[in-house]
């Protein structure tokens, strides 16, 4: 049992106010009822003398020693008297030898003639024995006292069980186990429908009723919250484009899937931070944090296209950043990234740049690419050795074998041009079945050495495998130099152009000859090739 | 009935006084002629008859004497007398005559034989009604005094 209970609380004060009032009362009693037993011994007293008045008045009229000593011994015998003398006629009559405590003393009158007095009776009650009798009847009161204490509070404690402790137990239970929101209501215990239990309990449900509704509510707009939530998250996990939520100092609060996929094809782990503005992800972070210094200076949001840094293998990988300052409530900043990734887009314009500048069939340069790079050298004034190749039989292997096969033969030919030039040369086609390459700070020899392989190269028979047929072309090669021979691109081009429509012309009578140098013409061709 | 109760009242009252009247009877104490005492006080009479002293005042012995058959006569004396009526005057007697210390009073017959008894014992004395006095008796004390 509950220790502090009610019960055992109201019992507790309900038994010790019984013994103290029992206590209490006892004393009381006590001294009430020896009072009363002195003033009833008195009474007594006064009624045995009454009773032996007659005889005392005999003896001492006659003053008879005898009878009185019979009187006062007589009187003595009576539990109340502790001890009784007579007086008369100077004759002392006495029972025993004890002092008189507390006497009553009667005055003898004459029995024949009023209002004579002829002696004295002096009685000396038994206090003792009165104490003892009021003690006697004090204990028996107190022993009922505390019966009635013990049923009283047996009874107070049974009511107050029954009544009181025993309802409101288990309305405390009832409430203990009841969750708001499940419906469940205290019930009005038995005979309580107009006290203040009852009131408690309709209270109760009350307040129930309103927390549910309360519940009801809340929980109504958590679903609501939830399912706004849900789509919130939905709208950011599904982005294909990082969404990163970070602080000024670079650490990432919030982040989602398309960002984990990011950093995978990055190769890179998943870390807490990757500098201010996720710099270290960046190849170049130092233009993308300059630029959003600016923009942000401008109160603007920063975008700009930024290339991340990749592991040398892979792809090369571009997006566009866009980062905007968040400023929340208690005036904390945030910068909220995002990055939408434009690689394919990249290698698009990339690949456009590369057709402009190349061949689609020999993979090389083609007039453009070659023009824009001879350009270059000529800008940077370094010297080089211009070739200008023109295919010997190549309009009669078109002709017999179509197209196809020129094509196949073309792209023999840009391989076998590949593999002879050195790490610093390039080459590419002109147009139709015409090459030029660009030996870098190539003298004559060096220049005569690397074309006398490549033609010898080139005028290897090829197996067209689709006629089972071998095909051979020859090769005819003007070169010119720069700056020696002339210095714009033009002149080189036309000076190799005439050296080259020189071997041609005297590829069926010298055979042998397939290169010729532009300082080899004679001037008037130069004049008026 | 409170009328009626009233009126018992005034009877009763009128009761008593008519007692108390025929209290103060006519008798008298008579002795011998030769008896020296000529006057008795009331206590000395009652010591007399109630046997705590049965002596004159100068000392000689006593002798008192009761009526036996005027009962009316001896109930009149005590009642004069002491105020009680004859039973407890002989109660008293019954337990008094056990210690042995004093005895109650002689009885003579009748009047008649009181004075005979009187005239011829010096030391008697008895109660007779005042109109029995003779020359032959003196008396010492009057009850209705």
């Amino acid at each position: 049992m509950n220790k502090s209970g009610l019960l055992v609380r109201l019992a507790v004060v309900i038994g010790f106010a019984s013994i103290a009032i029992g206590f209490l009362s006892t004393q009381l009693f006590y001294k009430v009822t020896f009072n009363q037993e002195v003033a009833f011994t008195q009474q007594s007293i006064g009624s045995l003398y009454k009773t032996i008045a007659a005889t005392a008045g005999t003896a001492a009229y006659l003053a008879e020693k005898d009878l009185a000593q019979e009187v006062v011994d007589g009187l003595a015998t009576n539990e109340v008297v502790l001890n009784a003398k007579m007086n008369f006629e100077n004759i002392e009559v006495v029972n025993n030898e004890g002092t008189f405590n507390d006497p009553i003393t009667f005055s003898i009158q004459s029995l024949f003639e009023a209002d004579k007095s002829i002696g004295t009776l002096v009685i000396a009650p038994n206090i003792k024995y009165i104490k003892e009798k009021a003690r006697q009847i004090a204990r028996d009161n107190a022993k009922a006292m505390i019966m009635q204490a013990c049923v009283v509070t047996l009874v107070a404690i049974s009511v107050a069980f029954l009544l009181i402790t025993k309802p409101m137990v288990n309305i405390a239970r009832a409430l203990h186990i009841t969750v708001p929101g499940e419906g469940n209501r205290l019930s009005v215990p038995d005979f309580h429908q107009n006290s203040e239990l009852g009131q408690v309990v309709r209270d109760v449900n009350i307040l129930l009723d309103k927390t549910e509704e309360q519940f009801t509510r809340e929980r109504k707009l958590r679903q609501e919250i939830e399912g706004l939530e849900k789509r919130f998250r939905m709208l950011f996990e599904n982005s294909l484009s990082p969404i990163i939520l970070i602080e000024p100092r670079g650490d990432i609060l919030l982040f989602n899937v398309a960002f984990e996929t990011t950093l995978e094809k990055l190769g890179l782990q998943l870390k807490k931070s990757y500098g201010p503005l996720l710099e270290n992800l960046f190849a170049a972070p130092e233009q993308l944090v300059s630029a959003v210094e600016m923009a942000f200076a401008n109160d603007e949001i920063a975008t700009g296209e930024y290339k991340l840094q990749t592991s040398k293998d892979s792809m090369s990988v571009w997006v566009q950043v866009v980062v905007t300052s968040i400023i929340n409530e208690d005036l904390r900043e945030y910068y909220q990234i995002t990055l939408h990734d434009i690689s394919k887009r990249k290698r698009e314009l990339e690949s456009l740049a590369y057709q402009a500048d190349y061949d689609k069939l020999t993979k090389l340069y083609n007039r453009r690419g070659l023009e824009k790079n001879i350009e270059l050298f000529i800008k940077q004034e370094r010297q080089f050795c211009l070739v200008l190749i023109d295919l010997n039989w190549f309009k009669r292997i078109n002709d017999v074998y179509g197209h196809e096969s020129g094509d196949e033969i073309l792209v023999f030919v840009a391989d076998r041009i590949k593999k002879t030039l050195r790490p610093q040369d390039f080459g590419g086609r002109w147009g139709g079945d015409e090459f030029v390459l660009l030996l870098d700070d190539a003298d004559e020899a060096t220049s005569r050495e690397l074309i006398t392989r490549l033609v010898q190269r080139i005028s290897k028979p090829y197996f067209l495998s689709k006629f089972r047929q071998n095909a051979k072309v020859g090769a005819s090669i003007g070169a010119a130099f720069y700056p020696d021979d002339g210095r714009k691109l033009q002149a080189i081009i036309n000076l190799a152009d005439k050296a080259m429509y020189d071997v041609k012309e005297l590829k069926r009578t010298a055979p042998e000859i397939s290169i010729k140098f532009a300082h080899e013409l004679d001037v008037e061709d130069i004049i008026y090739g | 009935m409170q009328q009626l109760s009233s009126l018992k009242v005034l009877l009763l009252i009128g009761g008593l006084t008519f007692a108390s009247f025929a209290m103060s009877s006519d008798l008298v104490l008579v002795v011998h002629l030769n008896n020296p005492t000529s006057t008795l006080s009331r206590s000395q009479v009652i010591d007399l008859y109630m046997g705590k002293f049965v002596a004159f005042p100068d000392g000689s012995k006593a002798t008192p004497v009761d009526i036996e058959n005027d009962l009316e006569t001896r109930a009149e004396f005590y009642e004069s007398l002491v105020g009680m009526p004859l039973a407890r005057v002989n109660a008293y007697w019954s337990k008094v005559k056990f210690s042995g210390r004093a005895r109650p009073p002689i009885q003579k017959k009748n009047e008649q034989a009181i004075l005979d008894f009187i005239m011829e014992t010096e030391n008697a004395i008895a109660y007779i009604h005042k109109d029995k006095v003779t020359s032959d008796v003196k008396v010492v004390y009057r009850l209705n005094e």
